[in-house]
């Protein structure tokens, strides 16, 4: 497979007032072609800013980022603009279409941006991929939550990027609007296209195939997700319908621990620890014989609360 | 193809707020309507004046009494000129051809029951041939009656359609008022249709001899000015007739060495480009004016282009994430900007037209222009006032960090 993404100790600071924020804290992270990445933690631990880095909306401080072969971290506004427009798709959690225009037309912002001259009938198909065509000349105020996520997940695909972004996509769905969703992404993967969905929910987390945790800007777990994680975790009663909407939906460092069963960790998941190996072309550089630098702090259990 | 875009969907929030755009628009519209008005007003100025100056002919010498200065101040003397000083001028000024006295006024000119209110014009039987106004009908005024003062009258064209119609007037009687009381005036004649002569609408004009109306109507011992003719209109020969007339109008009102002249005499050119500086000031306080209104103009588009920036923040950052440069979000502003303040000026040239129109039906003075080149003068102010004031909101917008917009409620 190849790789879409490539990061090498990413570092991004924030200063607030006097303090130095370390957002960041030397991340080495490579998704490739057809991946379905869920990056996890709790507020604060980084996955936020790991997804502006990402999507190519910010700069980090120090290391690198290739998306697709272009070294993305060293480019300027502009060209992060183009790269954003060809490569990559974003779903938001508020949504964010244009309210004074139809589904359609939201559909075909990136392709306007991109120069392109014709909109309409691309548009109209990526509307077709996410099932709502017959919708597509509603205005997003005439369409319901589920409509206008599947709306924005249209206009994220719209352009065929490399990687689809996505941002507590479910975050203010209902449950079942949050399947539905969940099931788009889902077709998409099987279609061929690289996800990267950014969540604090165990659940709407166990639907991907690769979970990385974050803990204070690094990357502490990086696991993929088998068959029976996935079961346990939607199984176990995390994913109860109304989680999203509540005001405390389980996160993934305080779900576990305050359940009435024994920590998942302590009953060893069967979680397969992610077993690829970056490709050898990175080995070298690593200079880690194929691990991470940062598995050194990895975790076991997916869902031990880390110690600082 | 992506400007166009661009300019629909501009429209497009552009009239997502109707009333707010409109508001927006006043202060560029009052702006443009303001110099479009002004200009046609310029415009009409310049065009009767330089068309009535052009039946003149350019070897006319107009003799004024002078604007005497008295401790500072400017002060009017009228009655240095003298028909004396007419009459010698023509006889013993070689350079000139002729010289014909003038008294204006304004007064009540009365037939039967009907009335109406006309310029009077005491003249002599010159006038007619100085100016090339010719009577359609009857004859002018001639040399008898200024010299028996006899009560006639010549009406101007629309002086007689006003008071006769279509009935004949010559040999009837008419009352004219002036200072001394109404008197009975027995009409010799008709002149043609003119329009302006100079600053004067002559159609409403009655014309009496000068003797007459000093002595019957007004009681004036002088005359309000004399124009005079060079033998040619060469500039030697005006010259020269400028020369003489100083000269002997000071050997006549026996001016010392040192004192200056109690009179003025001014060619047809002269007027023209005193004219011309008269029409410069007021184009110079009316543009003035104008770029006020349209400074304020701009001041209300860019509230409201700011307004817009911070009110679609977060779509900033949306069309930003979606691969929207920051001069594409730049452009996107700006040209909503221009594209108010063009509507603005659009509806701002109806808007001066018909002030301008509406100017000339109620004020009658003189007719107004409204020129292509003032009309793209106004939309292009307009336009370029769009653009100055966009510019700012627009670069505000082009600067936002789109992980802030997209973070903002």
């Amino acid at each position: 497979m190849k790789t879409v993404i490539q990061i090498r100790r990413l570092t991004k600071h924030y200063h607030m007032g006097d303090t130095v924020v370390q957002a960041l804290d030397g991340v080495d992270l490579d998704i490739a072609e057809g991946e379905y990445v869920a990056i996890t933690g709790a507020s604060g631990s980084g996955k936020s800013t790991m997804m502006h880095l990402l999507g190519c909306l910010d700069r980090p401080t120090s290391g690198t980022y290739e998306l697709d072969g272009d070294l993305v971290s060293s480019m300027s506004d502009a060209q992060l603009a183009v790269i954003r427009n060809r490569k990559i798709g974003f779903v938001f959690q508020t949504f964010n279409l244009i309210q004074r225009t139809s589904a359609v037309e939201n559909v075909a912002v990136p392709l306007f941006y991109g120069r392109q001259t014709r909109v309409q009938e691309p548009s109209l198909l990526a509307l077709r991929r996410v099932g709502l065509e017959q919708r597509a000349w509603h205005k997003p105020n005439e369409l319901s939550g589920g409509e206008r996520q599947r709306v924005a997940i249209a206009r994220a695909i719209v352009n065929n990027p490399r990687l689809l972004l996505a941002d507590e996509p479910t975050g203010n769905l209902d449950s079942k609007n949050g399947r539905a969703i969940m099931e788009v992404f889902n077709e998409l993967n099987r279609a061929g296209v690289t996800i990267a969905l950014v969540t604090h929910e165990m659940a709407v987390a166990a639907q991907a195939r690769r979970i990385i945790r974050m803990v204070d800007g690094k990357i502490i777990e990086d696991a993929v997700v088998t068959d029976a994680v996935r079961r346990e975790l939607l199984g176990g009663g995390h994913y109860h319908g109304d989680a999203a909407t509540s005001s405390h939906p389980p996160a993934i460092d305080s779900a576990a621990p305050t359940s009435a069963t024994p920590p998942v960790a302590a009953k060893s998941i069967p979680m397969a620890r992610k077993a690829t190996a970056p490709p050898p072309a990175e080995n070298g550089e690593d200079g880690s014989g194929g691990e991470h630098p940062t598995s050194g702090s990895r975790h076991r259990g997916f869902v031990e609360t880390p110690k600082p | 193809m992506f400007y166009f875009r661009v300019f629909l969907m501009s429209l497009r929030s552009l009239l997502m707020h109707p009333l707010r755009t409109a508001l927006a628009t006043l202060g560029v519209i009052i702006g443009v309507a303001a110099v479009v008005a002004a200009m046609s007003i310029l415009e009409g100025m310049k065009a009767s004046f330089t068309d009535s100056f052009s039946t003149i002919g350019t070897n006319t010498l107009f003799v004024t009494p002078a604007q005497q200065r008295r401790s500072g101040r400017s002060v009017a003397n009228f009655d240095t000129l003298k028909l004396d000083d007419c009459e010698a001028l023509v006889r013993e000024c070689p350079k000139l051809k002729n010289a014909t006295p003038q008294i204006m006024s304004g007064g009540m000119v009365k037939f039967l029951s009907k009335n109406t209110q006309a310029s009077v014009l005491g003249t002599d039987e010159q006038y007619s041939e100085v100016n090339s106004y010719k009577p359609e009908q009857g004859r002018f005024v001639d040399k008898t009656d200024v010299l028996s003062e006899s009560s006639v009258v010549v009406l101007g064209h629309k002086v007689k359609e006003d008071l006769f119609g279509g009935r004949p007037a010559i040999g009837e009687s008419v009352k004219v008022s002036g200072l001394l009381g109404v008197r009975t005036f027995k009409v010799v004649g008709v002149m043609e249709k003119k329009g302006n002569l100079g600053f004067t609408d002559v159609d409403n004009q009655v014309i009496v001899p000068i003797t007459t109306a000093m002595n019957k109507l007004y009681g004036m011992k002088s005359v309000s000015f004399i124009i005079a003719q060079a033998v040619t209109p060469e500039q030697a020969d005006i010259d020269g007739a400028k020369e003489q007339i100083k000269r002997l109008l000071r050997k006549r009102h026996k001016l010392r060495p040192g004192v200056s002249d109690d009179f003025s005499v001014q060619a047809q050119e002269e007027i023209l480009a005193q004219f011309s500086t008269f029409q410069q000031i007021i184009a110079v306080v009316l543009g003035s004016i104008s770029i006020i209104s349209l400074l304020v103009g701009g001041i209300g588009i860019m509230n409201i282009m700011l307004v817009a920036v911070t009110e679609r923040t977060r779509e900033i950052g949306v069309r930003m994430a979606m691969g929207a440069k920051r001069t594409d979000v730049l452009l996107q502003f700006v040209i909503e900007a221009s594209v108010v303040s063009f509507l603005g000026g659009a509806m701002g040239v109806l808007a001066g037209w018909g002030m301008g129109t509406m100017i000339e039906r109620l004020t009658r003075i003189f007719e107004t222009l409204t020129t292509a080149s003032s009309v793209t003068m106004a939309l292009g102010m307009a336009t370029v006032t769009g653009l100055m004031s966009g510019i700012y909101p627009a670069f505000k917008a082009s600067r936002l960090d789109p992980i802030e917009a997209l973070r903002y409620e």
